[in-house]
């Protein structure tokens, strides 16, 4: 008989997180204080994190310990199972054997438990009773809010309004776990008091919530605020994907040509890769891809026109894809995922060429979603979605390469909370329009003389 | 002078990949206090020319708000509100 889970026993659970500051090619650079334009420090931290967690976020340890307390809680639904995805390859007509990691059956559906749960401990333990959060859709919040209740600590969630309105279930969720979800903006904040008395009807933004949350934290006794990506010891916490997947692919007897994750801040896709980051490191071929949404398919047909410099100095120099001031000049990477929410070290290793970024459209995401639910069985989260279509690309390749390719994907959370989502491609109401080739020649004939970028090392042109 | 271009309607909705959830182009006018949201060109290039239909809407100065600033990175969007706060803190203490 096929073996289609491979799981690990409890006893396997891995011990230690791994961080990859210990191994980066390229030393990450302190990120400077806007205010004076020193390095930041701990103490600049401090009012809004625990000393314990900003340690974290600066160590150069290559392993740090998980706690006892929080393994307990991770055992809960880690280690998870990592599947062998014997009906997609059949249904691919692909010789590559592909797995997949099944991040959906935390209790909040994703893998954001995965650094909730050690934040929640270590708040903890600093003495923190209260810590504030902001979320969009929820699935950051629930997962924090969830992580809070195991540890007796009071939750409170800024959710932004539109959110609010339009996503019950994650705020119900939320609740549930006894978090105390408000809409943003609030009367509880000046944030918030100074936005409603500009507009009282005002939707909302992640912008306006995180201010809510960070001034809450700063303002209030015994209050901290956490953050679900981006930051060091987020990426450090997720870790434990990929450190459960080596173990997982030695009982299978097998190792990954590809790894692929979906990146948005970078978490699930840091977590899954950032282990086998350090083998390629070590020496191994890998080809580890970090998938975004590619809004706009033409942006790939920019050329680097000109430097964009980070406002902090975290990567050196930011080359961008653009098709000009005439059409359109905003910061647009598509491809690159340089974005400023993303995690820096995501993006250093790309420019180290150590990961591969793609980016795939919208609709291919959805086809791929539900390819995968009618034959693996299970609904992706949307974002989710992305890693697949990038695994069914990879997986065809391999079938006109006649390659026996292995092939992981970080499955990084189900949809059963999205719907509406695909409701939308199954009515028909999304669309990938290319946009007119004359468009585009104008456009690119407006920038031919703006100087090309000075600095430019690996990445996806 | 009246817009040539009309946006999609509200009924029209695409997944924000900020908020992770389906909203429509007249959240995405308006998402940075008032002014568009900074990906709002790359989200709705595939649905309509917003380029153009927002080049006619704002201001040389709203333009380069929402498209022409770099957007901090997220360390230092928390430092910038932490000293914010810590002012908010001292006010109320006075």
């Amino acid at each position: 008989m096929e073996i289609k889970k491979i799981f690990l026993p409890e006893s396997e659970l891995p011990r230690q997180w791994y961080n990859i500051l210990a191994d980066m090619p390229t030393p990450m650079e302190p990120p400077l204080h806007p205010g004076t334009g020193k390095p930041v420090g701990p103490e600049d931290l401090a009012p809004i994190f625990p000393m314990n967690l900003i340690e974290q976020e600066v160590s150069p340890k290559r392993f740090i310990d998980i706690p006892e307390e929080v393994l307990k809680v991770y055992s809960i639904w880690r280690p998870t199972p990592m599947y062998r995805a014997y009906n997609l390859e059949k249904f691919l007509k692909t010789p590559a054997k592909i797995y997949f990691k099944n991040e959906g059956v935390s209790p909040a559906g994703s893998h954001k438990p995965n650094t909730s749960v050690p934040q929640a401990y270590y708040n903890k333990v600093a003495g923190t009773k209260r810590i504030t959060t902001e979320t969009g859709a929820g699935q950051w919040g629930s997962a924090l809010s969830m992580a809070c209740s195991f540890f007796g600590i009071e939750c409170k969630v800024y959710m932004v309004k539109i959110s609010y309105n339009q996503k019950p279930y994650r705020r119900l969720m939320m609740e549930t776990w006894g978090a105390s979800c408000v809409a943003s903006p609030s009367t509880e904040t000046k944030a918030g008091q100074s936005i409603l008395a500009q507009n009282p009807d005002s939707p909302g933004s992640l912008g306006i919530a995180i201010s809510e949350a960070v001034e809450a934290a700063v303002t209030g006794k015994d209050t901290k605020y956490s953050l679900g990506s981006v930051l060091n010891h987020v990426m450090l916490h997720q870790t434990v994907i990929g450190l459960e997947c080596q173990k997982q692919m030695a009982i299978a007897g097998d190792y990954p040509d590809v790894v692929i994750g979906c990146a948005g801040g970078g978490s699930n896709f840091a977590g899954c890769a950032f282990p086998f980051v350090r083998d390629k490191i070590n020496g191994k071929n890998i080809d580890i891809i970090a998938v975004e949404p590619l809004s706009c398919p033409t942006m790939t047909r920019g050329p680097f026109a000109y430097d964009f410099g980070d406002t902090v100095m975290m990567t050196p120099l930011m080359p961008m894809h653009t098709l000009g001031h005439s059409f359109v000049p905003a910061p647009i990477h598509a491809g690159g995922l340089r974005y400023h929410g993303m995690a820096p070290t995501v993006s250093q290793l790309i420019l180290d060429g150590l990961i591969r970024p793609e980016a795939v459209p919208q609709l291919e995401t959805f086809q791929a979603g539900i390819t995968f639910a009618r034959t693996e069985g299970f609904i992706s989260a949307p974002e989710t979605n992305h890693a697949i279509a990038m695994l069914i690309r990879e997986a065809i390749k391999a079938r006109e390469e006649g390659k026996k390719k292995t092939i992981l994907m970080n499955w990084s959370g189900h949809g059963l909370v999205d719907m509406a989502a695909y409701e939308a491609y199954m009515r028909g109401k999304l669309s990938d329009h290319a946009l007119p080739e004359d468009e585009i020649h104008r456009a690119l004939n407006d920038i031919a003389v703006l100087p090309k970028p000075k600095q430019y090392r690996a990445g996806k042109i | 002078m009246k817009n040539p271009i009309t946006p999609p309607e509200d009924s029209h909705q695409i997944r924000c990949r900020k908020l992770g959830h389906q909203i429509s182009f007249s959240y995405c006018r308006i998402e940075n206090l008032n002014i568009p949201c900074s990906k709002i060109l790359e989200c709705w290039a595939d649905h309509f020319n917003a380029a153009e239909y927002l080049k006619f809407e704002l201001t040389p100065d709203e333009w380069e708000k929402a498209f022409e600033t770099a957007p901090k990175p997220k360390i230092s969007t928390l430092l910038d509100l932490i000293e914010h706060a810590k002012k908010v803190k001292e006010n109320a203490s006075r």
